[in-house]
């Protein structure tokens, strides 16, 4: 006997969960939020430096605080990668050789090496996947789907001057958006007629070879019906006359305010300090102060 | 019908398949040692065959996006801590579509079948290759463990994609002829 929640498939989708706390994080310009993600997610992959993580994520937890978003929805994403983030650090400190000239050995047992360098680099991963989790989810909290594609369609405006298409790729977003739940509903139909008809889509031990061709009666009809939806959606819109972005306007036009503003000055302002104090090598700093304070003490 | 309205159409949907295939974990099969074998690709490649490589580009940029967002919002195993840096997630499922196209193009008059095969296992051999090269590049994995993933994981996943591009085109396009009595 089939769990019946073995058909519900996107009971597990956290993506798009929007909390109305109607914050004044909330009410920000989409745009601005997609230019600060943007900046955020830029600064995290580029900064090398721990003081400059630091104070990224100092900055996140306070605009979490901000948006009236408990501290424990947030971290509900980050709490089941614990232990893989923990191995993955300790594959990083131990296993990727960091290719130093000054870096200095720590430890040494036969072929494995754990020197300051590749220690920072351990955890310079934990501190940097936080933030992005942290950040990416505030995003998502804050942000109705209507809103980010309406922020997509005009943060891209600017690149239709050089023939690049905006509109048309903002609506790609849109129809994927939408299509989500109508394909969500199709698979499950699908699902459920060829599992009336035998079909096992349990989680049962087989080889990949077996699951794979366990998933083509699903697969196959799937795309067919998308496509087939797909082409009803394009004569749909031809039949109302759509004729692409030239000349279309939108019911509701944004506008920016002051806060927006204000918004993504203090994410620029966070952004060049934590590249200036990876530029600087502050860490070095910090470091040196410590070892002479702490031998100090001792 | 204009070409136009139709890429738009084709590219949001084949978009939302390879959301779908990710966010229902249908997408991904069980493979040795909890490493799982994805198809959330393969949208991205029937999208490049039927429409050409822009819509490739753009189910493409769709499907890097939403692993991005995945891998930092819902995470359901250790890879998806590098898969929250944009260089391994985004940037390498860009060429996924224009690759599959350009093989599909150059071997279509030989063998149509023939033809959607390679392009599968192109496109699915370039994600494999950019992504575990962009996980070396930032040093994120040794170069010898890569170069294991890659033939444990990325020979059956482009096997998986070949099979299905073929089923789903092949299907497609005698659906279209038969119906509406055009070629194509």
């Amino acid at each position: 006997m089939a769990d019946p929640s073995e058909f519900e498939l996107l009971g597990r989708v956290t993506i798009g969960q929007y909390m109305p706390t109607g914050s004044v994080l909330h009410r920000l310009d989409p745009r601005a939020k997609l230019c600060m993600a943007a900046a955020l997610v830029a600064t995290v992959v580029v900064s090398q430096s721990l003081l400059g993580l630091t104070v990224l994520l100092l900055a996140v937890l306070a605009a979490l605080a901000l948006a009236h978003i408990p501290l424990r929805f947030a971290l509900a994403g980050l709490r089941p990668m614990v232990p893989f983030l923990l191995l993955l650090a300790l594959l990083q400190v131990l296993a990727i050789p960091q290719y130093s000239a000054n870096a200095r050995v720590l430890w040494r047992w036969a072929v494995l090496t754990v020197s300051d360098r590749s220690l920072i680099a351990g955890v310079l991963l934990i501190l940097r996947f936080c933030v992005l989790v942290l950040s990416l989810s505030l995003f998502s909290f804050s942000t109705t789907t209507t809103e980010l594609t309406h922020g997509i369609e005009h943060l891209l405006r600017p690149l239709q001057a050089i023939r690049l298409p905006a509109h048309e790729f903002a609506l790609v977003v849109n129809i994927a958006i939408r299509f989500l739940p109508i394909l969500a509903g199709e698979a499950e139909r699908l699902m459920k007629a060829q599992a009336s008809r035998g079909a096992d889509f349990g989680r049962g031990q087989r080889n990949f070879i077996q699951r794979a061709r366990m998933l083509l009666p699903l697969l196959v009809p799937l795309f067919l019906v998308s496509l087939q939806r797909a082409d009803e959606l394009a004569e749909a819109m031809e039949a109302r006359c759509y004729l692409g972005g030239k000349g279309r306007s939108h019911l509701i036009q944004l506008q920016a305010r002051l806060r927006d503003y204000v918004a993504l000055s203090i994410m620029l302002i966070l952004a060049i300090l934590s590249i200036h104090l990876n530029a600087i090598q502050a860490d070095q700093v910090l470091w040196t102060w410590l070892a002479k304070n702490l031998s100090h003490l001792l | 019908m204009s070409s136009t309205t139709r890429r738009i159409v084709v590219a949001g949907v084949l978009g939302a398949i390879s959301i779908f295939l990710g966010a229902s974990h249908l997408g991904f099969i069980p493979w040795l040692a909890g490493a799982a074998l994805t198809i959330m690709h393969v949208p991205v490649i029937i999208g490049a065959v039927l429409e050409g490589p822009w819509v490739g580009l753009a189910i493409g940029l769709i499907f890097g996006a939403f692993s991005l967002l995945q891998a930092a919002i819902a995470p359901t195993g250790p890879t998806d801590v590098w898969f929250t840096n944009p260089l391994v997630s985004i940037l390498p499922r860009l060429f996924i579509g224009p690759v599959a196209w350009l093989v599909y193009k150059a071997l279509q008059r030989a063998n149509e079948v023939a033809a959607l095969a390679t392009a599968g296992v192109a496109g699915s051999l370039t994600n494999t290759v950019l992504v575990l090269g962009a996980l070396g590049l930032l040093r994120f994995l040794p170069w010898a463990l890569i170069g294991t993933i890659a033939v444990t994981n990325g020979l059956p996943e482009a096997v998986v994609a070949a099979i299905i591009t073929v089923a789903v085109v092949a299907a497609w396009k005698r659906i279209e002829t038969g119906r509406k009595g055009s070629t194509v």
